[in-house]
């Protein structure tokens, strides 16, 4: 079993003191932060990318791995406590989170919030260590024209499937493609889009995007929301769950996981559209479907253990093929990058200390969060308290630590407040910024393998038809692109058969 | 012509994508290769060309009921304005005045703007947060923060 070998490996990386202790860093500045309303995920591993230079690539990513889980674990407090869900993997928290709080039950809430993400977490952990390096083993025999059309398919995906518009997505994309154009090209050495500027000759640091798009437009939407008074909160109430309800909740975990996961490995789906399909199926097959809304235990639990399900899934392409799926990943992606590591399928066995130390680091982190966040609870909550001016300060100072500690030169800090101001424009006029960030990363990719593979056929595109991978991809990534198109043709049904 | 927030951004993207595809065009050609650099960039001018109009004429569905976003106040844009301001004073300041001193003015100055009152415990955190994170990073991590006029 390679798996286990490879796991145990795993284990002695993450079991280290430094490990340990570096998790441990991760999942509470990730719950942290999660948990504060407008700030997600992304805006996490961004701002504690500065704090990993100069450690060793598998400890860094341990530390970004748990910051990124926690951040799924916090944004349940938030959505329990004050209806306000810290990011959007916990909308479909808030339904009866938020009315079990009400009924003083929000303890019960919280526990079941944050026993679900450790089932959720902790069984697609488990199909992770042994799908990845099957998946690794299938992608070593990729080439150019495969990747190509495989990325393809992500950035369709990301695109097509993200909530909101599919064109204002399909744009932020292009753009996040152009950007990545900037800089001298790789293969004839031509300088583009740089207006003879020596700053702009390597391109722009992807810390500058990720920080600029998306941590310092998010606190700018904190400044409009700073003196938001944090409403009285009810007493929290006994955390205690008593047996008929974990019983009634086991079989709500086992299904959500695994919806999760699977929705996870998706490119373009993730943690909101887990949440919100395992809510929905689970009021679907409920027995007593009323309930759900007004304060219904499962109602928490389908959500919450999706969307931890999703984020452990989401590091399948990650890992294994080195073509993140989401946003989130794609910063964790240019994160690895950042210190040299390239991720994809000979990860595996070029790193094999990064890779299952980052699958050991998971099972791990998902205890250490549930033991924190039970206990912790209460306290935990009373970071929601912290005064907003003085964390705006605080994170803005971190993204320019961030972005100098790379570049040294004020230049990119100057870049990385336009991206700033850009960021925060794109989300009042409801463009996503996920799109962006993804096409960004993967645009040199892309770029890259399609000219290889025009390189290998001699100028001829018949390489991306006529072999059967690459093709599939090519077919599913236009499947994908066109199902916004058959959901809305079905709503216009619906509508019609409505009205009739 | 320019009813919606969509079409006008529509219309401005549109004018970059010619834009765009106009410095494409200025691109050196390199003869070797089957595919040069300016290939891929043509291609996504075009895409956007495409993308812009379609913004303008598609009206989507789930986009009807959005239309209406948030109006900011003005008195808060202008709060944007001042945060945007003391953030760009913070870039030029960094260098020459160095990390610890420049950091402790912004973020005092940047919480007060904001509105925060307790003066001592903004005082407190900006003197301390610089300190810790300075060291932190230039003993730590071995990242040189600029050091500026302090002799450390």
């Amino acid at each position: 079993m390679d798996a286990i070998h490879g796991l145990m490996t795993g284990f002695q990386v993450a079991l280290s003191l430094q490990g340990i202790l570096f998790v441990l860093i991760g999942v509470m500045v990730g719950t942290i932060i999660g948990m504060i309303p407008g700030l997600g995920p992304i805006t996490a591993i961004a701002v504690m990318i500065p704090i990993t230079y100069g450690m060793s690539p598998s400890l860094a990513l341990l530390l970004m791995a748990g910051v990124y889980y926690g951040a799924a674990y916090g944004g349940a407090t938030s959505s329990i406590l004050l209806n306000a869900p810290g990011v959007s993997e916990a909308v479909a928290t808030t339904f009866d989170g938020y009315p079990l709080a009400q009924q003083g039950k929000a303890g019960k809430a919280l526990a079941v919030a944050a026993l679900s993400s450790f089932v959720g977490g902790t069984i697609s952990v488990i199909i992770l260590t042994f799908l990845a390096p099957t998946l690794a083993k299938v992608a070593v025999s990729f080439g150019p024209p495969e990747y190509f059309a495989l990325m393809l398919m992500g950035l369709m995906a990301v695109a097509s499937l993200g909530d909101g518009s599919t064109i204002k997505a399909l744009i932020t994309a292009t753009l996040g493609f152009m950007v990545a154009t900037i800089g001298i090209d790789g293969q004839t050495g031509t300088p583009r889009f740089t207006f003879g500027s020596v700053h702009l000759l390597e391109g722009i640091d992807f810390l500058v995007i990720a920080l600029g798009l998306f941590a310092l437009a998010e606190v700018s939407s904190l400044v409009l929301k700073r003196k938001e008074k944090v409403a009285n909160q009810n007493p929290i109430g006994s955390l205690k769950l008593s047996k008929k309800e974990v019983k009634q909740i086991t079989p709500t975990w086992a299904r959500n996981s695994i919806l999760g996961f699977l929705v996870g490995v998706l490119p373009g789906a993730g943690g909101t559209i887990a949440s919100f399909m395992a809510y929905l199926t689970e009021k679907r097959i409920a027995k007593n479907p009323e309930a759900f809304g007004k304060g219904e235990l499962r109602g928490v639990a389908a959500p919450e253990s999706a969307n931890n399900a999703a984020s452990t899934g989401a590091f399948v392409p990650l890992l294994s093929l080195g073509i993140p799926g989401s946003g989130s990943t794609a910063v964790m992606l240019g994160a690895l990058m950042v210190m040299g590591i390239q991720p994809g399928p000979l990860l595996i066995t070029d790193h094999p200390d990064v890779f299952w130390g980052v699958i050991a680091s998971m099972y791990i982190g998902n205890i250490l969060l549930l033991l924190l966040n039970l206990p912790l609870i209460p306290y935990i909550a009373k970071v929601l308290k912290i005064t907003r001016p003085l964390l705006i300060s605080l994170i803005i100072v971190f993204c320019m630590i961030g972005v100098y500690g790379v570049s040294f030169s004020t230049f990119d800090l100057i870049l990385l407040t336009v991206f700033g101001v850009l960021g925060f424009l794109m989300r009042l006029v409801n463009f996503p910024a996920a799109p962006f960030i993804l096409a960004f990363i993967l645009g040199d990719m892309i770029e890259q393998s399609f000219r290889q593979a025009m390189t290998i056929s001699n100028g001829s595109v018949d390489i991306f038809f006529t072999r059967p991978v690459s093709l599939t991809f090519l077919i599913l990534s236009l499947l994908v692109f066109l199902i916004p198109f058959f959901q809305m043709k079905r709503k216009q049904k619906k509508e019609k058969s409505m009205a009739a | 012509m320019l009813k919606t927030a969509n079409q006008k951004i529509a219309v401005f993207l549109f004018l970059f994508s010619i834009f765009y595809l106009i410095m494409t065009f200025n691109l050196p050609s390199y003869p070797y290769v089957p595919v040069d650099s300016d290939v891929i960039p043509m291609g996504l001018g075009i895409l956007l060309m495409i993308l812009s109009a379609a913004l303008y004429f598609v009206k989507e569905k789930s986009e009807a009921s959005k239309e209406e976003h948030e109006k900011i106040p003005g008195k808060e844009k202008l709060m944007l304005l001042g945060v945007l301001g003391i953030i760009l004073l913070y870039i030029f300041l960094l260098e020459p005045l160095g990390f610890i001193l420049s950091t402790l003015l912004f973020i005092f100055g940047c919480s007060r703007l904001l509105g925060y009152k307790n003066y001592i415990l903004n005082g407190v955190v900006s003197i301390i947060f610089p300190l810790v994170v300075y060291f932190a990073f230039t003993k730590g991590l071995q990242v040189a923060l600029p050091s500026g006029i302090l002799p450390f």
